[in-house]
């Protein structure tokens, strides 16, 4: 066993189940979406994302850039929330909840996308 | 610069993590203790303003408490987060500076600039390998002829030199091993202005490396190197693009030269040393019997050179590992030596070591056993000059000079090569013409030395070089100024070739044919003034007539309609004057 693998894999299906966990629900109801969810869904992809640096092979340089993607898609839904409240001033509503949610979905198949590179990756492995 | 990017991408995974941890840690925190607003109702952070708060408080900036002021629990969270955070940025920082020092990221950064660099020269330039004396030397030659130099050398120390060296362009260095193969195409073996590639190293088995690579990767890229071994030239001979320089055999055959056919050997020097130096003296070297002091690799070669005159030699060796042979005496440089030799007889001696005080004290213990002694000596390092100039020899051997020599009779003009070595085969008479020639039309200086293609393809030439035409071009028309008819051309036409004639000192009024190559030594500039009979016709007409014929097909019709009003003219005087 090897504990560099295991805080890879670790992080990067980490990623990807905060985020399934957040996108999960209704899409326009507030109540099923927490900013807490978003938060460490956002801080774990930012983790996972240094974690693939500086792996120059091919397989790697796909992994980068699914998290770059994901890591692009859940900022923005962070700024569109954070737009709502701080600057127009107005609570969440069913509109904007769900643009937020459908960003972060696209961030949720990048990192799934990640998770099956992870696993195409572990089978190819000949032990 | 791929490089240069996943060093900092690999180095920076921990100190990147840690930071992004202690903010996450920081603002959950916030979010999640209980806090007041204004107006004293509990309220708690949004995460949007914990990570302003964090922000402002982790880099130490510090604008206070926001938005509403903080309760004691709150205080006692962001006490918390300043050490984490301030920790973690100080590790983030160090491990920065730290990668900045690392000897492996300067090297890579290094690399990565001296590539890009290399990559975006569009002038043409010559790779060397080795920056020695040799090296410096041959440098220093090709920044006077305007060409750039790309160095690489595998000590940092002597590759740092060049930076702190006068050039009107700097040369591009790199300390590398230029065995590798990634550091020869890094300094463009395989770019496409890469004009010839030269190894000056001091080990055989490195040059034969390196010559070997450079021409594996650009079969077509002359290769000049700089061997001291038979077993090394027979290993690069075959190879059609390396040529092979042995600076010890070079001297050996100019000696021989020097005895036997003086004339040649300083038309060779005067017409390959460094454009713009002063001419070198004609130097006359008595054939008899010759004292060598010193029967290494170069008393060698200078022992071969002088049993091919015909003169005879004698050997002084301290070292007693030599191998015997009749003409060698091992032992010390005594005065007792030198008079067992027979200096006596001697009409010269050769200072072969290679300690250059040694040869110093040799040459004046000789010289006071036999004043009048013709003196070869051989200096090793650069900074010996003045020395081994005041000793007043009539011949001195530097390696570095013979391999500049060499060299840029090789790259600079191919012909110029062709033509000393017809001059070699032909004997001194032709030498001594050649020298005439350079002498009353040239001042005592080094010329440049160029060659012409006179080809009709060119749009300059295609009219006068075509069959038929009524004045073909002269070879004496090339000779007159383009931009001042009444000024000759510094310039001398050494020789012209045509498919397989060659014409040594071509007369001023021979006609040239379209694919005759025509070598010129002269003045600096004299060869772009050339340049613009190729590029369109009138210059060729202007330097005919005087006149400046019209470009423009306006002024053409202009300058027609005036010709033939002019004519009209004058037939219609004629009549007047009968």
């Amino acid at each position: 066993m090897n504990l560099e693998k295991v805080i890879f894999g670790f992080f990067i299906i980490l990623a990807c189940t905060l985020n399934f966990g957040f996108v999960i629900g209704d899409l326009d109801r507030v109540d099923l979406h927490h900013p807490s969810e978003l938060f460490a869904a956002l801080v774990v992809n930012l983790i996972a994302t240094v974690l693939k640096f500086g792996d120059r092979t091919h397989i790697g340089a796909t992994h980068l850039a699914t998290s770059l993607v994901a890591l692009v898609q859940l900022v923005a839904a962070s700024l569109a929330w954070m737009w709502q409240l701080y600057i127009r001033h107005q609570a969440m509503d069913g509109e904007m909840i769900s643009i937020v949610v459908s960003l972060s979905a696209g961030a949720l198949v990048a990192n799934m996308i990640s998770v099956i590179l992870l696993i195409g990756e572990t089978l190819k492995q000949s032990r | 610069m791929g490089d240069i990017l996943f060093l900092v991408l690999r180095r920076m995974r921990a100190p990147l993590i840690a930071l992004i941890l202690a903010y996450a840690i920081s603002v959950l925190g916030l979010v999640l203790v209980p806090g007041q607003d204004g107006a004293g109702a509990p309220a708690r952070m949004g995460f949007f303003h914990a990570f302003y708060v964090v922000s402002y408080t982790a880099t130490t900036i510090g604008f206070g408490e926001l938005p509403w002021v903080f309760t004691d629990a709150q205080r006692a969270w962001v006490t918390f987060t300043i050490y984490l955070s301030v920790t973690c940025w100080a590790y983030t920082v160090g491990s920065i500076f730290a990668l900045v020092q690392d000897q492996t990221f300067r090297g890579a950064v290094a690399r990565s600039r001296f590539a890009g660099r290399v990559r975006l020269l569009d002038e043409p330039f010559y790779i060397l390998v080795g920056y020695g004396q040799s090296g410096t030397s041959l440098a220093h030659a090709f920044d006077d002829l305007g060409v750039r130099s790309v160095i690489l050398e595998l000590r940092p120390e002597r590759a740092a030199r060049p930076d702190i060296e006068i050039f009107r362009e700097q040369p591009l260095a790199l300390a590398a091993d230029a065995r590798w193969p990634d550091v020869l195409r890094d300094a463009g073996v395989t770019h496409p202005r890469c004009k010839a590639l030269v190894v000056m190293v001091s080990e055989d088995e490195v040059a034969q490396a390196v010559a070997i690579g450079a021409s594996a990767l650009n079969p077509r890229l002359p290769v000049i190197a700089r061997v001291h071994s038979a077993l090394a030239r027979d290993n690069l001979e075959g190879f059609g693009n390396i040529t092979v320089i042995d600076p010890f055999e070079t001297f050996g055959t100019n000696l021989r030269l020097s005895i036997s056919a003086p004339a040649v050997l300083w038309v060779e020097e005067w017409l390959s040393s460094v454009p713009g130096s002063s001419c070198p003296r004609p130097a006359s070297i008595p054939r008899g019997h010759w004292l060598i002091l010193g029967y290494g690799r170069f008393g060698h070669a200078v022992a071969q050179a002088l049993e091919e005159t015909g003169s005879t030699w004698e050997a002084i060796d301290t070292d007693l590992k030599l191998p015997d042979h009749p003409h060698l005496r091992h032992c010390n440089n005594s005065v007792q030596s030198l008079n067992q030799a027979g200096i006596e007889q001697a009409v010269g001696v050769v200072a072969c070591t290679d300690r250059d005080a040694t040869n110093l004290a040799l040459i004046s213990r000789a010289r006071k056993l036999k004043p009048g002694l013709c003196v070869i000596i051989r200096q090793n390092h650069v900074a010996d000059r003045s020395l081994i100039e005041a000793a007043q020899a009539d011949m001195c051997f530097v390696k570095a000079d013979v391999m500049v020599r060499e060299c840029l009779q090789l790259l600079v003009a191919p012909l110029l090569n062709r033509f000393l070595m017809e001059i070699r085969a032909r004997g001194p008479a032709l030498a001594e013409a050649v020298a005439v020639r350079l002498l009353t039309e040239l001042e005592e200086r080094v010329p440049h030395i160029w060659s012409f293609a006179c080809l009709a393809a060119y749009p300059g030439l295609r009219e006068v070089l075509a069959d038929g035409c009524p004045s073909p071009l002269r070879l004496g028309e090339l000779l007159i100024n383009p931009t001042d008819p009444s000024q000759r051309l510094a310039a001398v036409a050494l020789v012209l070739l045509r498919g397989n004639d060659t014409h040594f000192l071509p007369d001023a009024d021979m006609v040239l044919a379209s694919g005759d190559h025509i070598l010129f030594a002269g003045r600096a500039g004299v060869e772009s003034l050339q340049g613009r009979f190729l590029l369109d016709p009138s210059p060729v007409s202007y330097v005919r007539t005087g006149i400046e014929p019209p470009r423009t097909w306006l002024f053409r019709w202009a300058a027609r309609h005036a010709e033939q009003r002019r004519h009209r003219r004058r037939t219609a005087a004629a009549p007047r004057h009968e």
